[in-house]
C-alpha cells in the first residue's frame, strides 16, 4: 500500500514552497495564488519499500512535478547522508510510518526512474545528478544517458522535445539523440537523451582560446589586430566548424518544419526556417567526433496565471538571428574574458578581443555559407550578411 | 648494473611493453676515429641505454648504399656499410645487446633498391635478362595514374625515364629507388632469402619500410593492396615458424582504420605506428585543449590481440603532416615551421627542443602524454638530452647530427678531424654539444636525462601503460586530458617482475631516490589496477573537477613521488595542476 495522494499532496506543497526553483518561477506572481495549490496528477510509480511516485500539483494554471520516495522511517535519514533539506515529512504507507523525501536525492530510486521514463526499455547500475535548474532536474546514467526530469510541466508536447524529434525524424545527427520520452495525461514529465562525456561547452572553449590570447607577452606596438588570433590558442578553425553545423541545424530545421517567405522585408530578403531560437556558445559542444548542438532552450511559458496558456507559436524567422545570436555570444564571452584582466591591462585586453570578435565571427559565417545548399536560405552574399549580422548583434547589445 | 630490460629469452609479445629507440649507427658513437659512427661505437655505448632502460633499439638502414635517401636506397641486402663495420661487428653488437637484455631491429625496405643495386644494373640492362621482370617496366608513364607523387618536392612523376633500357621504371619514391616487382615470385623468394638472412644472424626483427606500396594495380591508388596484406601473412607465417619471438613493425603513414589492417587478424604485422597522433599531440598543447588527441584516440580502432602500436613525439623523417588535414596543416606551420627551411614535403624538419622552443616542462608533457597513451614508445636518439637540430642542412640531415656525449672535441662521438665527421655536430650556444651532452647531464640530477629515465622506470612498472585499455574522462576544463589505463578484461598482465625489468631496481643514484620499493601495494593498487593519467596542455595554471565514484574511498598516489592525494568521496574530485603540470595516480584502497 503506498502512502494516500492527499498525503503526498499535503507533503509536497510546502515542499515546494521551500525550493528556489519553484520560488524563482513563482517570483512573477502575486503571493496570493498560492493558495490555490490542487493536486492534478499522481501515479505510483514504484510501491513498496522504498516506494516512490509522479506527483503533479497546480498552483493556478502552472503544475509543477515533484517525484516523491520513501522508506522505513527508521532507515531513511542514513540514506539520504547530505541531501537532509530534501526531505518531505513523515506519513503512513498502511504498514507503518515512512519517510518521505525528494526522489533524486535517493540514487536507487532516481536510477529506477530510467526505467519509468523509458517504459522498461533502459536501465542503468548508476546515476549521478548534474544539474538542478528552474525548469529541470539533469541526471546522468552510466554516463551513457542523460534525463531532464522537468519541474514546470507545459502541455505536450513541449518545444524542444518537437523540435528534437522532428530533427530526428530528418536525419539530423549533431545532436544528442532523443532516446524516451515520458508524457502522461497531456504533459511531458521527463526526456531522455543520449549523452556524450568529454563534450566540452563552446563557452569554455572560447574562454581557453581568448586566455592565451590575453595571456601572450607582445607588446603592445606590435599587436596587429587582424593577425591576433593566427596562432597559439586560435579559435577560427573550430569557429569555422561551428559555422558548418549552424548550417546543417539549419537546413534541417527548414527540411522538417518548412520554410515561410519572410514577411517583415525590413530586416533582410530572404525566407524564414523555423530558428533555433536561443542560440548561443553554451548550447553547442565539441566532443571528440566535432561539435553539436546540445539543447534548444527550455525556458517555461510565462503567461498570466489564472489563464489558460496561450498556445506557443513555433517561432519562424530569418537564420541570421541565430547568427547573430551566436556572433553576440562571441562578443559576450570575449567581454567576459576581458573584465576578468585587472584594469591596467583592460583597454590592451579590449583591443585584443575585439579583434578575436572580429575573426571568429568572420570564420562561424565563412563555415557557415560554405556548406551545400545554404543559399536556399540565404540570397545574400557575404559582405552582405556580415553587414545584416553585425548590425542584428548591435541592436542585442543595446539596453533593453 | 641490474638488467635494463626485459630478458631477451622469455615472453614472444615483449614488443608490447618494450621502450624502443631508434638511432642512426653513423652518428651514434665513432670508435675508430673516421669520422662515421660505427657498430663498434654503439657497442660501447649500450651501457647509456642500458643505464637510461631501453629495451629495443632500432637501427636505421646499415646497408650498402649511395645515400641518396639516408640509407633507404640499398645497393646490397645481404651484407653492412664498410663505414659502419663488417658482419662481425653486428653480430658482436647484438650478441653483446641481449647479453644485457636489449633486442635489436633493424629496417628493411622491401619496396624498392637503390639504382645502385646489381639487380637493377642487370634489370636495366637489356629487356630480355634473368632480371628483366624484377622492376617494373612500361614502354610509356602513362600507367597507374592514380597514385599520388609522395616526395612531391622533389620528383614531378612516379615514372623515369632509364636511358639504357629504353624505357620508363616505376618509383614511388625518389627516381634513384626503383621499385621491386612483386609480381615476379622470384622477387618474393629474393626478399624472402634477405628476412631469413638478418634474422638468422640474431636480429629480433624488422620496421618494414613503405608497406603499403608493395604491390600495385591499375585503377587504384596503389597503395594497400589485398596481394600486399597477402605478402605479410606469408613472411609473419615463417617468422613465427622458424623465428618465434621476432618483430614486424609497420611502417604505414596512413590512417588507423586503414593501418590496423596491417595487423591482419593477428597474423600480419606485430606492430604499426600510429602517425596521425603525433602531430595532435603538439596541436593539443599549442591549443590549450585536449580536442586534437581525443578525436584521434576516438577514430582508433580496436586492435587484434597481442598486437601494439608504436608511438613517437620525433623521428628521423620529417615531422609528417600527411594525416591531418589541410587547415590542421597550415596550423602547424604557423606554430612549429615559421622559416620554410623547416618544412618537407608535407612536414617539418625539427627535433623535438627546437620544436617546444626548448621549454622543458613542454618537453616533460609530452613524454609523460607519450609514455601513457596506447602503444610502445619509440624515442629518437638525441631527444633524452633535449639535442637540437641544425635546419641550414639538407634533407633530412638537420636531424642526424652526430649524438652529443660529452662537452669535449667533436661532442665526444668521434675522435676523428673535425673536417672528416659526417656531419657537423651541433656547435650554437643554446643546443650545441659544450651546452647539451650526456656526460654533463649524467652527473646532474635534475637533467632532463635523469628524469626521463625515472619516467621510464615508473612505465615499466605498471604493465597497464603498455597492454591497458583508455578510458577518457570527462572534464568541463578544455585544456585538461584526463584519462584512466587500466587492464582489460581478457587482459592477462605478462610475466612481469616488478623491480627486475626496470631501471629504479637499481641502487642508482640521486635520482632514484624516491623510487618505489615495490610496484604492487596494499589494496587494489599495483600492475593490476587502473592508473589515472591527468595533464593540463596550457601555460597556466589550472583546475578540473573528476567523476571518480568508481573509486570512492581509495587514495590517489601520485607515481613519480609516491604522494598520496585526499581521498576520493562520492562528490567530483578536484585536481590542480601546474602549468603544463600533469599526474599518474593509482588508485590505494586505505
Amino acid at each position: 500500500m503506498p502512502p494516500s495522494p492527499s498525503a503526498l499532496a499535503g507533503l509536497v506543497v510546502p515542499y515546494l514552497q521551500r525550493q528556489s526553483w519553484f520560488l524563482a518561477d513563482m517570483s512573477r506572481y502575486d503571493r496570493g495564488v498560492w493558495a490555490t495549490f490542487q493536486l492534478a496528477d499522481l501515479e505510483i510509480v514504484a510501491d513498496g519499500r522504498p516506494g516512490m511516485a509522479s506527483v503533479v500539483v497546480t498552483v493556478g494554471n502552472r503544475p509543477f512535478h515533484v517525484l516523491v520516495g520513501w522508506r522505513d522511517a527508521a532507515l531513511a535519514p542514513a540514506m539520504l547522508g547530505d541531501h537532509q533539506g530534501a526531505v518531505l515529512g513523515m506519513c503512513d504507507d498502511g504498514s507503518g510510518e515512512v519517510l518521505c523525501y525528494d526522489a533524486l536525492a535517493d540514487e536507487e530510486l532516481s536510477t529506477g526512474l530510467l526505467a519509468v521514463a523509458s517504459a522498461g526499455r533502459e536501465s542503468a547500475k548508476r546515476v549521478r545528478l548534474v544539474q538542478s535548474l528552474v525548469s529541470h532536474a539533469a541526471l546522468v546514467y552510466d554516463e551513457r544517458l542523460f534525463m531532464k526530469s522537468y519541474r514546470v510541466l507545459e502541455p505536450a508536447p513541449r518545444p524542444e522535445i518537437e523540435l528534437m524529434e522532428r530533427l530526428d525524424e530528418v536525419g539530423f545527427q549533431h545532436t544528442l539523440r532523443p532516446i524516451a520520452r515520458w508524457e502522461r495525461n497531456g504533459r511531458d514529465l521527463a526526456l531522455v537523451r543520449e549523452y556524450i562525456p568529454g563534450a566540452v561547452e563552446a563557452r569554455l572553449l572560447a574562454l581557453t582560446s581568448l586566455r592565451d590570447l590575453l595571456g601572450r607577452s607582445i607588446d603592445d606596438d606590435q599587436v596587429r589586430l587582424e593577425e591576433v588570433g593566427g596562432a597559439g590558442g586560435d579559435l577560427s578553425s573550430e569557429a569555422r566548424r561551428l559555422g558548418e553545423l549552424t548550417a546543417s541545424l539549419h537546413l534541417a530545421l527548414a527540411e522538417a518544419f518548412g520554410v515561410l517567405a519572410l514577411r517583415d522585408a525590413g530586416a533582410a530578403p530572404g525566407v524564414a526556417i523555423r530558428v533555433h531560437g536561443d542560440y548561443h556558445l553554451r548550447r553547442v559542444f565539441r566532443t571528440d567526433a566535432g561539435w553539436i548542438v546540445g539543447g534548444f532552450g527550455d525556458d517555461p511559458l510565462i503567461g498570466k496565471l489564472g489563464e489558460p496558456d496561450a498556445p506557443r507559436e513555433p517561432r519562424f524567422a530569418s537564420p541570421l538571428e541565430d547568427l547573430a545570436d551566436l556572433s553576440y555570444s562571441l562578443r559576450q564571452v570575449a567581454a567576459e574574458a576581458v573584465a576578468a584582466q585587472p584594469a591596467v591591462t583592460r583597454p590592451r585586453a579590449e583591443r585584443l578581443a575585439k579583434a578575436w570578435e572580429r575573426r571568429n565571427r568572420g570564420a562561424f559565417l565563412s563555415g557557415y555559407l560554405g556548406v551545400e545548399g545554404v543559399g536556399r536560405l540565404m540570397a545574400l552574399n557575404r559582405s552582405e550578411a556580415a553587414e545584416a549580422i553585425k548590425s542584428l548583434v548591435a541592436e542585442r547589445e543595446k539596453p533593453a | 648494473m641490474v638488467s635494463s630490460s626485459l630478458p631477451v629469452t622469455g615472453d614472444p609479445r615483449w614488443y608490447r611493453r618494450a621502450v624502443f629507440y631508434e638511432l642512426l649507427p653513423r652518428g651514434f658513437f665513432d670508435s675508430n676515429a673516421d669520422g662515421v659512427g660505427d657498430f663498434e661505437g654503439l657497442r660501447q655505448k649500450l651501457d647509456h641505454l642500458q643505464w637510461l632502460g631501453i629495451d629495443c633499439v632500432w637501427l636505421l638502414p646499415f646497408y650498402p648504399s649511395p645515400l641518396h635517401d639516408g640509407g633507404y636506397d640499398i645497393s646490397d641486402f645481404l651484407t653492412v656499410a664498410p663505414d659502419l663495420g663488417s658482419i662481425d661487428d653486428l653480430v658482436a653488437l647484438v650478441e653483446d645487446a641481449h647479453r644485457r637484455g636489449i633486442r635489436i631491429i633493424s629496417d628493411l625496405v622491401m619496396n624498392h633498391t637503390s639504382d645502385q643495386h646489381p639487380w637493377f644494373s642487370e634489370s636495366r640492362s637489356s629487356r630480355d635478362n634473368p632480371k628483366a621482370d624484377w622492376y617494373m617496366w612500361a614502354d610509356d608513364d602513362h600507367g597507374f595514374a592514380d597514385a599520388r607523387v609522395i616526395f612531391c618536392d622533389v620528383e614531378p612523376s612516379n615514372w623515369t625515364f632509364d636511358q639504357k633500357r629504353r624505357q620508363y621504371y616505376w618509383h614511388r619514391f625518389f627516381h634513384q629507388q626503383p621499385d621491386l616487382n612483386y609480381e615476379n615470385p622470384e622477387v618474393v623468394d629474393a626478399m624472402l632469402g634477405v628476412v631469413r638472412f638478418w634474422l638468422d644472424l640474431g636480429l629480433d626483427g624488422f620496421r618494414l619500410d613503405a608497406i603499403p606500396y608493395l604491390y600495385k594495380a591499375e585503377g587504384t591508388s596503389c597503395e594497400n593492396l589485398p596481394a600486399t596484406h597477402q605478402l605479410l601473412r606469408r613472411i609473419r607465417a615463417e617468422m613465427d615458424a622458424a623465428y618465434p619471438g621476432r618483430l614486424m613493425l609497420a611502417e604505414v603513414n596512413q590512417w588507423p582504420s586503414v593501418v590496423t589492417e596491417y595487423f591482419g587478424d593477428g597474423d600480419e604485422c606485430h606492430m604499426c605506428f600510429n602517425f596521425p597522433l603525433m602531430p595532435r599531440m603538439f596541436m593539443a598543447v599549442r591549443r590549450e585543449q585536449r580536442f586534437p588527441i581525443t578525436e584521434v584516440l576516438a577514430q582508433t580502432p580496436a586492435i587484434p590481440a597481442g598486437c601494439q602500436w608504436g608511438i613517437f613525439l620525433r623521428n628521423h623523417d620529417e615531422l609528417t603532416l600527411e594525416m591531418v588535414t589541410d587547415e590542421e596543416r597550415d596550423y602547424m606551420y604557423a606554430e612549429y615551421a615559421r622559416d620554410p627551411r623547416m618544412r618537407r614535403n608535407l612536414g617539418i624538419r625539427r627535433r623535438l627542443a627546437p620544436l617546444v622552443d626548448n621549454d622543458r616542462r613542454v618537453a616533460e608533457l609530452l613524454y609523460g602524454l607519450l609514455l601513457s597513451l596506447p602503444g610502445s614508445p619509440v624515442l629518437y636518439y638525441g631527444d633524452e638530452i633535449l639535442m637540437g637540430d641544425n635546419i641550414y642542412l639538407g634533407d633530412r640531415d638537420g636531424v642526424r647530427t652526430p649524438m652529443q656525449w660529452a662537452p669535449d672535441r667533436n661532442a665526444g662521438f668521434s675522435r676523428a678531424d673535425f673536417a672528416q665527421l659526417y656531419l657537423p655536430p651541433l656547435m650554437d650556444p643554446v643546443h650545441g654539444y659544450q651546452a647539451v651532452n650526456v656526460e654533463a647531464q649524467r652527473r646532474d640530477p635534475s637533467s632532463f636525462l635523469h628524469w626521463l629515465r625515472r619516467m621510464l622506470a615508473v612505465r615499466h612498472q605498471y604493465p597497464q601503460f603498455a597492454t591497458g585499455s583508455l578510458e577518457v574522462l570527462p572534464a568541463d576544463n578544455p585544456s585538461v586530458l584526463a584519462y584512466v589505463r587500466q587492464p582489460g578484461a581478457t587482459e592477462v598482465p605478462d610475466a612481469v617482475q616488478p623491480g627486475l625489468d626496470s631501471a629504479a631496481g637499481a641502487a642508482g643514484g640521486p635520482a632514484l631516490d624516491n623510487a618505489p620499493d615495490q610496484a604492487g601495494g596494499p589494496g587494489g593498487a599495483g600492475p593490476d589496477a587502473a592508473v589515472l593519467c591527468v595533464s593540463n596542455l596550457s601555460r597556466f595554471a589550472q583546475p578540473v573537477e573528476l567523476s571518480l565514484g568508481r573509486w570512492e574511498g581509495c587514495t590517489p598516489i601520485e607515481l613519480l613521488g609516491r604522494v598520496p592525494f585526499p581521498r576520493i568521496t562520492a562528490k567530483p574530485y578536484s585536481v590542480t595542476l601546474a602549468p603544463y603540470g600533469f599526474y599518474w595516480f593509482e588508485f590505494e584502497e586505505r
